[in-house]
């Protein structure tokens, strides 16, 4: 098929650079500069997609973020990408798109047909009205309707291109390389400062580019390329085309989308496809241009009606014109530019149809010298057409653009022009809280008062002219770089004839009664809709907004919501100023999920943490737990192990022999200072007043509520220094709450504290050889029971290296924990395990380290507590001190009502009556599994292992005044039916008494 | 985005450096032993939640790990001013 | 020593990178000590200066050099203390010598962190990807260190004489790193040294 809307020449393309493209299955060809959107209709594409409720033919309306209707499904399988606007796309060599919706396809569509005789039947809310009940069908209605409406659709496949971040930081951001842009650019980089002009266009010159006027007797195309040559050239000022500000953020923060190489073809041939560069500036200049308003009037959706400014722009950019017959509406002098431009393409203008009643002025003496025919006091009051406009009904109107006060004509066309005059782009300064006002003067709303850094320039700020907006913006580039003007503008006559605003546009029918009168095509949403919205009590524009869909979805009421507010306050009786807008949000067009998500994804979602012995137990089969961001050794299974037979395993050889296990990531605290034992006895519940250099002393740490929130082992390494060990999660956490209580209460107490947890590497072994193997790596510590006592530590010598030996034990048995710099951890821990081979000593996991501190009855933080337990409830007594002088953290709260009750959640032992069970950790615990649902809950399983040293399972979990139902059974009624049985026992299954840790 | 300064580091940092502490001036009472269960309560579990100013606890986490005061305006984000700890604001009451 | 591994000594640079604009390098085994004190105690800026033969920087996000010794200040009482490898102990005992009943902290962190200086001709874009701290010579001028993020964990960023960049990095994160340094270079081709 030919190009056959494509001018002989003109516009920015290059006709030397032929492109073909897929559209819906058949090829085509463009050339090097079209956007998509401007390739389909040189070749006459009418119908692009189907509308999103009742299935109507649409068309391309407009030339770039405002389209509403060209949502194109862009390339096919891994590739894809859902909702493009063809506006947007620019268009290259084999580029593939198809229409999102439509079935079987957008040019006949089946739905339709349920829009057309359901039309008058879907008013808003009908599918929530329609098909809510029978409630339980809801689902099986929805699954039609999405298929049959909605639009594009993603890819289930991994997107095979890279995307990224970065920060930027700047004096001046200037959004928008227009007029106004451009010129605050000029202005602002010449003083040196850190500038940043972004514009969404692949070029730099916004509505210039497609502009015949001159700029200080230069042709505006030709100054723009210049002013963007000189940005380009300044080592100050980036220049960042293809890039959307898509949000405006608090404290002058922006973020936006630069697509580097979707210009070049589906994929990114290297590097990065499309980038969020998330930016700080001291100073914001908004330079976003406005936005051409539709006409609302009768079936003004058909393919063929399209914004007269984008009308011109595809005949002066890109050297198309969408039809040979235009009919243009007008409310303002805009129209009678397209008007002009279509005539000089050499194509026909029916008519302008303007709704004031005596234009006059430059531009309409232009039209009437060129042999336009002018209507004044005329509207086009309905399109005719089927799947495309071949008529256009004008008639008569008043005054006020109230009523038709006559016949209608018919005026054949295939293109429709229309000029609802301009809205200022508001959308950015929206996103930070500021709601726009309206200026009567404009007849639009206009940026709000902000608490930001921000400048407005140009047609933003209702500045339509073009030296207006050279001129503001040059005033705002200066003042946001704080300097003086330096460029004076000068565009020749650019006088205008007053607006006048109409917002819908009368029929002879009311609207409820008339065709369709579009508001929002994207969400079908129109005029009789709103009017519905407003009888059925709906009178806050928030509320229309959330009811008639208004301004939803990726339009984020571009077009749309300025008619669509006017029509409310005119139904309500209200000003558009009492009326309000509602606020739009980021993003101003969609951000892809590749950009948002960057490089943050697969193994960078989230950092690893690993220990200096990690390459050890990757070399040797190690499986891994994610213990916070740690990577832990969850277990070490051996070829044609089950999982649990590795347990037993790892778990016999500890009970039996020696087995290690890397205790690294433990968080360790150095504290240091006078105050260090008095801090350490506010913090923890028991004391550590007398706490011996070489002793070390289990601690509970509780927040104020009482509640556990930590603990370890803290040992004294000299009067004034300890070093504290935490939970592997809960280090950080820790850290920062001590510090608050060092910092902010207690100031006085001279204590610092540094986090080393990444200095030491730990090696904890365990299990009656243990002493055997250290006795061959240390030979300057005497090692004996009587010397080196449970819960001592010492400075040693192991395998060559100066270590810190802790004698405490989270297994049970006879249990060492050598601590060297980690940058010794590898050498540390290959030296232990070589010299325990002679008695078969055994790396385990954390699972394996479970199962010995469970059989033990030793608490997990975080996995047997939950933050509602108190150390009470944990049966641990014995830990909180009762004759500490300072009231220490949390424990006031001992003695609330709630806490001090006696039939709290207690932490019990569980042992199952089956002893061949193991019950799933997260079962609910009741007193009588026969009782009918809903059943009275004692509490639920927190831990639960299958114990091979003692034959059966065991098992911890919090039960209703557990410590008082010692020996009752309790009942686990599980998902699949099957009822667990356990007797409440001591959670020390294993050597109650203590002796082998003493030995 | 918040964009804070930070009284210690003496500079204007950006929010991915800091982490809320919730609500400032809330002293440890002295003796609490000596307070009747609400009073104890009060201290433990309530806290203001206003609209317009607020006087907050910040962490520089990232950062020098200092905490400090926050002076924001908890409906429009304004920030007034940062203190450092033992400091007292200068922007109290009426704005909002 | 043999039993020495340094955090990143297992990275190993990625192959067949013709033109490197990224350019990485560990400082291995330096000697990093966390120092707290009172910097309007002159007895303890005094006795440190003795130590070190440099006086402290007491102003925010400063850092003071003298021969294979440099100081990084941290917060208004810490600092970092860069010393050669090996004579972290020497220099500890010394400090804790000369400090002896102040109200002071030393601590051992060398093999908890590393040094990495990174350089090339896009490493400003590298770190703009990496950091949200404003890099850029007029606001991270030569010699001025901050802490502040970098990926998603957390960094030590001090801008050297020659424009590159010198990190401390935390050994649990350093795999983290790099791998987030390889990615993020990709472009630009990364080179180990």
């Amino acid at each position: 098929m030919s190009q056959h809307n494509r001018l002989a020449q003109g516009g920015r393309i290059d006709r030397n650079q032929p492109l073909s493209f897929t559209w819906n299955g058949k090829q085509y060809q463009g050339y090097q500069g079209d956007t998509l959107a401007s390739a389909m209709l040189a070749n006459g594409i009418k119908v692009v997609g189907r509308s999103f409720k009742y299935s109507r033919a649409r068309g391309i309306f407009g030339h770039g973020a405002e389209e509403a209707n060209a949502l194109m499904q862009l390339g096919v399988g891994k590739e894809t990408i859902p909702n493009p606007r063809a506006t947007q796309i620019e268009l290259f060599d084999g580029l593939t798109a198809s229409a999102t919706n439509g079935w079987p396809n957008a040019d006949f569509d089946l739905m339709e047909w349920v829009g057309k005789i359901g039309g008058k039947m879907m008013p808003p809310g009908f599918y929530y009205k329609t098909f809510m009940w029978p409630e339980k069908m809801w689902m099986t209605y929805e699954k039609f309707i999405r298929k049959a409406a909605g639009y594009g659709k993603a890819s289930l496949e991994a997107d095979p291109d890279t995307y990224d971040k970065m920060n930027r930081h700047c004096d001046v951001m200037i959004v928008g390389a227009g007029p106004a842009g451009l010129a605050a650019a000029l202005e602002a980089g010449r003083t040196g400062k850190r500038v940043i002009l972004a514009d969404e266009q692949n070029e730099f010159g916004g509505s210039l580019l497609a502009s015949g006027q001159t700029i200080n007797d230069q042709p505006a195309v030709e100054w723009a390329e210049a002013a963007a040559a000189e940005l380009a050239a300044m080592e100050n000022v980036i220049c960042l085309p293809r890039t959307t500000v898509f949000g405006y953020y608090d404290h002058n923060f922006l973020g936006a989308l630069e697509r580097r190489t979707d210009h070049q073809g589906m994929t990114a041939q290297s590097g990065t496809r499309q980038r969020i560069h998330r930016i700080r500036a001291h100073q914001v200049v908004l330079a976003t241009g406005a936005i051409e308003r539709p006409l609302v009037f009768a079936n003004n959706d058909l393919p063929g009606v399209m914004l007269s400014g984008s009308v011109a722009t595809y005949v002066n950019r890109y050297g198309v014109v969408p039809g040979n017959r235009c009919v243009v509406m007008t409310t303002n002098d805009s129209g009678y530019q397209t008007a002009l431009d279509i005539v000089a393409a050499g194509r026909t203008v029916v008519a302008i149809v303007d709704v004031r009643h005596n234009p006059e002025g430059r531009l309409v003496d232009a039209a009437r010298e060129a042999g336009i025919t002018v209507k004044p006091g005329h509207a086009i009051i309905e399109a005719k057409g089927n799947k495309q406009v071949t008529d256009a009904m004008v008639a008569p109107i008043d005054i006020e653009g109230d009523k038709v006060t006559g016949q209608p004509m018919s005026m054949s066309c295939d293109l429709i022009a229309v000029a609802g005059g301009w809205s200022p782009v508001v959308h950015l300064s929206c996103h930070t809280g500021s709601r726009p006002q309206w200026n009567d003067e404009v007849a639009a709303f206009v940026p709000g008062p902000t608490l930001q850094q921000q400048h407005l320039a140009g047609a933003i700020d209702g500045e339509y002219s073009t030296a207006g907006a050279l001129t503001a913006g040059a005033q705002m580039g200066a003042k946001a770089a704080a300097s003086e003007v330096h460029n004076q503008y000068d565009c020749g006559d650019e006088s205008i004839c007053p607006a006048q605003a109409m917002y819908l546009v009368p029929h002879t029918k009311p609207v409820s009664r008339a065709p369709k009168q579009f508001v929002d095509f994207q969400n079908d949403v129109t005029a009789a809709g709103i009017e519905l919205a407003n009888r059925e009590g709906f009178e806050s524009i928030e509320h229309v907004k959330r009811y008639t869909a208004m301004g939803f979805g990726t339009d984020q009421g571009k077009t749309g919501n300025i008619n669509g507010m006017a029509i409310t306050a005119k139904n309500l009786g209200k000003t558009i100023a009492e009326t309000g807008t509602t606020i739009f949000r980021p993003a101003y067009t969609p951000v892809t999920f590749g950009a948002i998500g960057g490089r943050d994804i697969g193994e960078l979602l989230d950092p690893a943490r690993h220990t200096a012995m990690h390459s050890w137990h990757l070399d040797n089969g190690a499986l891994f737990e994610n213990v916070g961001q740690w990577k832990r050794p969850w277990y070490y299974p051996k070829a044609g192990e089950s999982m649990q037979q590795t347990l037993n395993r790892e778990c016999m050889a500890v009970r039996r022999s020696v087995g290690m296990v890397d205790a690294s990531t433990l968080g360790k605290i150095d504290i240091q200072g006078k105050d260090a034992r008095e801090f350490l006895n506010r913090v923890y519940t028991n004391a550590f007043s007398k706490l011996a250099p070489g002793k070390c002393r289990y601690g509970l740490m509780l927040k104020e509520d009482g509640m556990v929130f930590d603990d370890g082992v803290t040992a004294c390494l000299g009067d004034n220094h300890f070093l504290m060990t935490t939970t592997t999660g809960g280090a950080a956490g820790v850290m920062s709450w001590l510090e608050m209580w060092l910092q902010t209460e207690w100031p006085e107490l001279e204590v610092y504290l540094t986090s080393v947890t990444d200095h030491w590497a730990t090696c904890s072994f365990s299990g009656p050889n243990a002493r055997k193997v250290l006795e061959k790596l240390c030979d300057d510590v005497d090692l004996s029971a009587e010397a080196f006592k449970f819960m001592d530590w010492r400075e040693g010598t192991v395998a060559g290296i100066k270590a810190r030996i802790f004698r405490i034990s989270f297994t049970g048995e006879l249990a060492y924990e050598v601590n060297v710099p980690a940058n010794q951890g590898l050498h540390m821990w290959q030296q232990i395990m070589a010299a325990g081979e002679e008695f078969d000593i055994t790396p385990y996991g954390t699972e394996t380290m479970h199962v010995l501190r469970a059989e033990k009855g030793y608490i997990i933080v975080g996995q047997d507590t939950d933050g509602s337990l108190t150390p009470q409830d944990c049966g641990m007594h014995w830990v909180v001190g009762k004759n500490k002088e300072f009231s220490f953290l949390g424990k006031r709260s001992f003695t609330r009502p709630d806490t001090s009750r006696d039939d709290r959640k207690h932490l019990v032992g569980l042992k199952p009556t089956d002893p061949t069970v193991v019950i799933p950790e997260g079962s609910q615990i009741v007193a009588d599994p026969t009782q009918p649902i809903p059943m009275d809950m004692l509490g639920h399983v927190t831990s639960s292992y299958w114990s091979e040293c003692l034959g059966h399972g065991i098992a911890l979990g919090t039960v209703k005044a557990g410590h008082h139902k010692t020996g009752d059974t309790v009942y686990f009624p599980l998902a699949d039916g099957r009822v667990l049985a356990a007797e409440i026992c001591s959670p020390v299954f294993y050597d109650p008494k203590g002796e082998r840790h003493h030995d | 985005m918040l964009h804070i300064y930070c009284p210690y580091c003496e500079e204007m940092r950006e929010e991915e450096e800091f982490s809320y502490s919730g609500e400032a001036h809330i002293a440890r009472p002295l003796d609490p032993e000596s307070l009747t269960d609400a009073e104890w309560g009060d201290y433990v579990f309530f806290r203001t939640n206003p609209r317009g100013l607020h006087h907050e606890m910040w962490n520089h986490a990232v950062g020098c790990r200092r905490y400090f005061n926050v002076t924001r305006n908890t409906h429009t984000y304004e920030i007034y001013e940062t203190y450092k700890m033992g400091e007292q604001p200068t922007v109290t009451g009426g704005k909002s | 020593m043999t039993s020495l591994k340094t955090p990143l000594h297992h990275i190993t640079a990625p192959a067949h990178v013709t033109n490197a604009n990224v350019i990485m390098r560990e400082d291995p085994f330096r000697g990093h000590l966390n120092l707290r004190g009172n910097p309007q105690d002159e007895a303890f800026t005094r006795a440190v200066a003795k130590v070190l033969g440099v006086a402290l920087p007491t102003q925010p996000n400063s850092s003071a050099e003298q021969g294979t010794t440099r100081i990084y200040w941290l917060c208004p009482n810490e600092w970092l203390l860069l010393v050669a490898a090996d004579t972290q102990a020497q220099v500890e005992a010394d400090l804790r010598d000369a400090l002896a009943g102040q109200h002071v902290a030393v601590t051992d962190q060398s093999s908890g962190q590393t040094l990495v200086n990174l350089s090339g001709p896009q490493v400003d874009d590298l770190m703009m990807k990496s950091t949200v701290y404003d890099c850029h010579p007029s606001n991270l001028g030569i010699g001025k260190v901050v802490q502040t993020t970098f990926a998603k964990t957390g960094a030590i960023i001090h801008k050297c004489a020659d424009g590159s960049f010198d990190l401390v990095i935390r050994r649990s994160f350093s795999d983290y790193f790099f791998l987030w340094l390889a990615d993020a270079s990709q472009e630009y081709g990364l080179r180990v040294t």
